[in-house]
């Protein structure tokens, strides 16, 4: 009896050294692929800037949640674009994870999805199918209807799949809606964050 | 057993998948393509390996009682540091393999190598036991990464290998695709063996009978 409990008591304690060392090992790689797969996704979907948005952003609180809003500008200081991670929560397996590119007129520079599991060679057309992902570019809430063209929209659906990109289009639809609600305050916010960062390096 | 035996065990004639159709959830779930299968696999062989050494190093230490627990144990260990590396060091194959990685604690291929073989050999013999199982393994989950990307997308590693306007063949992609394509290359495993089973009759039939001893463990 206590040789078992001996026995489980040292392999769970050894095991439980080698995940704290690996943890303290890979804690700052993981970190860094994040930031990078950010900095990737955050280049697709703003025009090309002068700053890091990945360290220029401003939040905003949604559904009493705060979230990062990150600001594109040009030499000048001068917005150019918000970009920000909207979620779809009604794919056709679990959520989908969509960074759009809003530009401040209110029109789209471009979406990418970054998170999904959605059915591969069906639904995974949200990523695959590039004429589909760039269709969403200069898109307003006014000048477009916001649905898959099966239910009366401008949005292509695919073959097989309609639940997955009826997902999206409401997800970056909602996301604008968001932007529209809160423009003012992230033009503001983003202007003074400028001054302030402009500040501390004079 | 010699080393050599081993692996030709471990390798084909009790591979996870032709001979025991253990692990079938990854192999399923992962192989829409060949590369996926790839890390799968090597993702697999790490914690077969870390396993394997731990278990035999331990064998004769750990009572028969908690023996289960501590092999999880062990097993759960390294597929976490495995998960944390591949997090780290492969973020974007991360990502694709997804829950998968996790799931490699319940693979019961490997629960049943620590049980059936590395808890009674040497750390050798659990290295080269490890090493078979998890190459097999990889092998079986490229050949059908392989065989749906072929015909599901007409390419190879993620090259166009069928020309540049092959129509994708869907069903080769979705689910039931991976259960017909495993159904025929099982099939062809079958007839591989059946051949060598009669080359070796014949074999025999000239040479000494020799008894033969393979047996498949459940997992």
């Amino acid at each position: 009896m206590a040789m078992m409990v001996i026995a489980l008591t040292v392999v769970t304690l050894v095991a439980t050294l080698l995940l704290g060392v690996t943890d303290l090992v890979t804690r700052e790689p993981i970190h860094d692929a994040r930031r990078a797969m950010l900095h990737r996704t955050l280049e697709q979907v703003l025009p090309p800037h002068a700053n890091s948005p990945m360290d220029d952003k401003v939040t905003v609180k949604r559904d009493g949640k705060p979230i990062p809003v990150y600001v594109a500008r040009d030499g000048s200081g001068h917005i150019l674009a918000f970009a920000w991670v909207v979620v779809a929560p009604d794919g056709y397996s679990g959520a989908i994870h969509i960074l759009i590119g809003v530009k401040p007129d209110g029109a789209i520079y471009a979406v990418r999805v970054t998170e999904h599991q959605e059915t591969p060679g069906l639904g995974d057309g949200i990523v695959r199918n590039k004429p589909w992902v760039h269709s969403f570019s200069g898109k307003t809430l006014e000048n477009t209807r916001w649905a898959v063209k099966k239910d009366g929209g401008d949005f292509d659906q695919f073959t097989g799949a309609t639940i997955t990109p009826r997902a999206v289009v409401k997800a970056v639809k909602k996301g604008l809606e968001f932007f529209q609600a809160h423009r003012q305050t992230l033009l503001n916010d983003a202007h003074q964050s400028a001054s302030s960062s402009r500040e501390v390096t004079q | 057993m010699t080393k050599t035996e081993i692996f030709a065990d471990g390798f084909w004639h009790n591979n996870t998948i032709f001979a025991q159709l253990l692990g079938m959830c990854p192999l399923l779930g992962v192989t829409t393509n060949a590369e996926n299968g790839f890390w799968m696999g090597a993702a697999t062989v790490l914690v077969l390996l870390g396993s394997n050494v731990v278990v035999s190093l331990i064998r004769g230490v750990i009572p028969k009682n908690v023996r289960i627990p501590a092999y999880i144990t062990v097993i759960a260990a390294f597929v976490t540091i495995i998960g944390m590396a591949m997090d780290a060091w492969m973020h974007a194959m991360y990502l694709v393999l997804g829950l998968f990685i996790p799931l490699i604690v319940v693979n019961c291929a490997i629960l049943g190598r620590a049980e059936a073989f590395a808890s009674k050999h040497s750390v050798g013999d659990a290295v080269t036991d490890a090493l078979a199982i998890g190459l097999g393994f990889t092998f079986a989950l490229m050949l059908l990464g392989g065989v749906r990307e072929l015909f599901g997308r007409g390419q190879l590693f993620g090259f166009h290998v069928l020309g540049d306007h092959y129509p994708d063949f869907l069903m080769f992609i979705l689910p039931p695709g991976a259960f017909i394509a495993l159904g025929f290359i099982l099939a062809g495993v079958n007839v591989i063996n059946r051949r060598m089973a009669a080359r070796a009759a014949q074999r025999e039939t000239r040479a000494e009978p020799a008894g033969e001893a393979v047996g498949a463990e459940a997992g």
